[in-house]
């Protein structure tokens, strides 16, 4: 009878695959849903609900380069395998949430203890908080009100938001960064497309490197050590490799072509 | 239980729980409505359960003014029915229905008295008198009954093709696919960049529902369009339906434009 019902089980979950969607349009995020990564690793092994992290909180506060290339977070939500242990110790997210570090002159509230009582499991749970019901202490429509507005991802231009003084990223941490010379910036140049007819890509190292540094990029995602030297297509890019690491879940998405796509075609 | 007994069971349920996506997949298509309901659509996400009756929703009446690329792309409506969270609150804000230069009060009604069942008033058929004075239209067999593509050409509408979001002037026109038939004696189906780039964005389509390389697009098969994937997006409720086989099948495929 087993037998029966194993076989039984098998040909639901094949006929479900054979019928799964493909080809139809995915529903889009909402802005204040946009760059958000859930992290479970280890949470609900250990009985926490898994970590929802907001990009565009941290993207008002800090440099993408502090936490991807000084605290060394990685690029896909889960890679990294953030441990309670290593928090407590001050790697990743506790180089920052250590209940010292201070923010508007408040100080940032203390990560991951290794025992905690009824009155801290309140602040497990700002972070813990998938399917938790919790009010952030930060509100997406009351935080980004008045910044400069654009469509799609967050619906914020986050360079002019930087320009007009809305957000002043920080980029360097006490004791966890280095300062180093800056090196000068290359002026913006051309990506040929290969579809004919398909207008020239202009990227502009400038905008790149005010939150990035060259260390994000290179030489891990592109070599960089001479142009054309890594070779790519948009195919390899919407799987989420080279442009797509960052520009379609964080930065402005690949769906806004002609922002990258912008050079007439001769 | 035999091995023997367990598969022939085994097979009878894989064909007894797939006997109605089968027939539906193959010879169900949408029962036609009403020319003039062709793309119409009922959306109630909240409206009832708040004690209103459902918006509805013309996709001719739209698509007479605007490209679809406005508010598939720009304003981000989702394709599916119930599927894009528009609230009242989202309208009011200048999202959605109610983006600057739609319904915003200027341009078009907005979210307020006494404009509520210009919307709200659960008919889907609303609007029909306003149909019936197209009726020099050019024609079509199927659908809206109406060949908008060359109603556009002819200059009878001149759809705004962007908000704030402006398409680029010069994208080249990249040409004209032959797609191949899975049956035998079915001509190959001619796919033209241009007259889709004439109402929508590249990302409208790519890479969502299609692949952006050639013959990467996996499972494009008539049986999944008709379930309301690839091309069935868009070719089965609003654009011309999928009766209309030699639209997209001609005898005689013309690969210049």
């Amino acid at each position: 009878m087993k037998k029966w019902i194993a076989a039984l089980c098998l040909v639901v979950v094949v006929a479900g695959l054979a019928f799964a969607q493909t080809g139809v349009k995915k529903k889009r995020a909402l802005p204040f849903e946009y760059g958000n990564v859930v992290i479970n690793n280890f949470s609900e092994k250990a009985g926490l609900a898994p970590v929802e992290f907001s990009h565009w909180f941290h993207r008002a506060v800090f440099t993408c380069r502090l936490c991807h290339v000084d605290i060394a977070f990685g690029m896909k939500a889960g890679a990294t395998m953030i441990k309670a242990s290593d928090n407590k110790k001050g790697y990743y997210c506790g180089s920052c949430h250590n209940g010292k570090m201070l923010y508007n002159n408040k100080p940032i509230f203390d990560s991951c203890l290794p025992k905690y009582t009824q009155e801290d499991a309140r602040r497990c749970e700002r972070c813990h908080s998938v399917g938790r019901p919790v009010r952030k202490e930060y509100d997406f429509a009351e935080f980004t009100g008045k910044f400069p507005k654009e469509r799609f991802g967050n619906g914020i231009n986050w360079e002019k938001a930087e320009e007009d003084g809305y957000i002043k990223p920080i980029d360097y941490l006490e004791g966890i960064s280095i300062k180093r010379k800056p090196m000068t910036i290359q002026s913006d140049f051309t990506i040929n497309s290969k579809v004919e007819g398909m207008a020239d890509i202009i990227f502009s190292h400038k905008k790149h490197t005010v939150w990035n540094g060259c260390e994000l990029c290179h030489p891990e995602i592109f070599v960089g050590v001479k142009k054309g030297a890594t070779k790519y297509s948009m195919v390899e890019i919407y799987d989420g490799k080279y442009c797509g690491v960052c520009h379609i879940k964080v930065a402005f998405p690949l769906l806004d072509c002609q922002r990258c796509h912008t050079k007439a075609v001769q | 239980m035999n091995m023997a007994r367990m598969a022939v069971t085994g097979g009878l349920t894989v064909l007894l729980s797939l006997a109605p996506s089968i027939s539906r997949a193959f010879w169900e298509i949408p029962s036609a409505l009403p020319p003039a309901e062709h793309g119409n659509l009922l959306i109630d996400r909240a409206s009832e359960r708040k004690g209103g009756k459902p918006a509805t929703f013309s996709h001719w009446m739209h698509r007479m003014r605007h490209t679809c690329r406005v508010c598939h792309f720009e304003l981000e409506f989702n394709m599916l029915v119930n599927s894009t969270e528009i609230t009242e609150a989202a309208n009011r804000s200048g999202r959605y229905c109610g983006a600057s230069g739609c319904h915003d009060g200027k341009a078009a009604f907005g979210h307020e008295k006494p404009h509520c069942d210009k919307c709200h008033n659960g008919d889907r058929g609303s609007g029909k008198e306003a149909f019936a004075l197209l009726a020099d239209f050019p024609k079509t067999k199927f659908g809206n009954g109406i060949d908008w593509t060359q109603a556009m050409e002819r200059g009878l509408i001149a759809p705004v093709n962007y908000l704030s979001v402006k398409p680029p002037a010069d994208l080249a026109v990249i040409k004209p696919i032959l797609l191949e038939a899975e049956w035998r004696g079915i001509p190959a189906a001619v796919f033209s960049h241009k007259a889709h780039m004439l109402w929508l964005d590249c990302n409208n389509c790519h890479p969502d529902i299609f692949n952006i390389k050639k013959k990467t697009t996996k499972h494009f098969s008539m049986n999944r369009i008709l379930k309301r994937e690839f091309c069935g997006v868009c070719h089965l409720t609003v654009a011309f339906p999928m009766n209309d086989c030699k639209r997209c099948h001609p005898d005689r495929p013309n690969l210049q434009e």
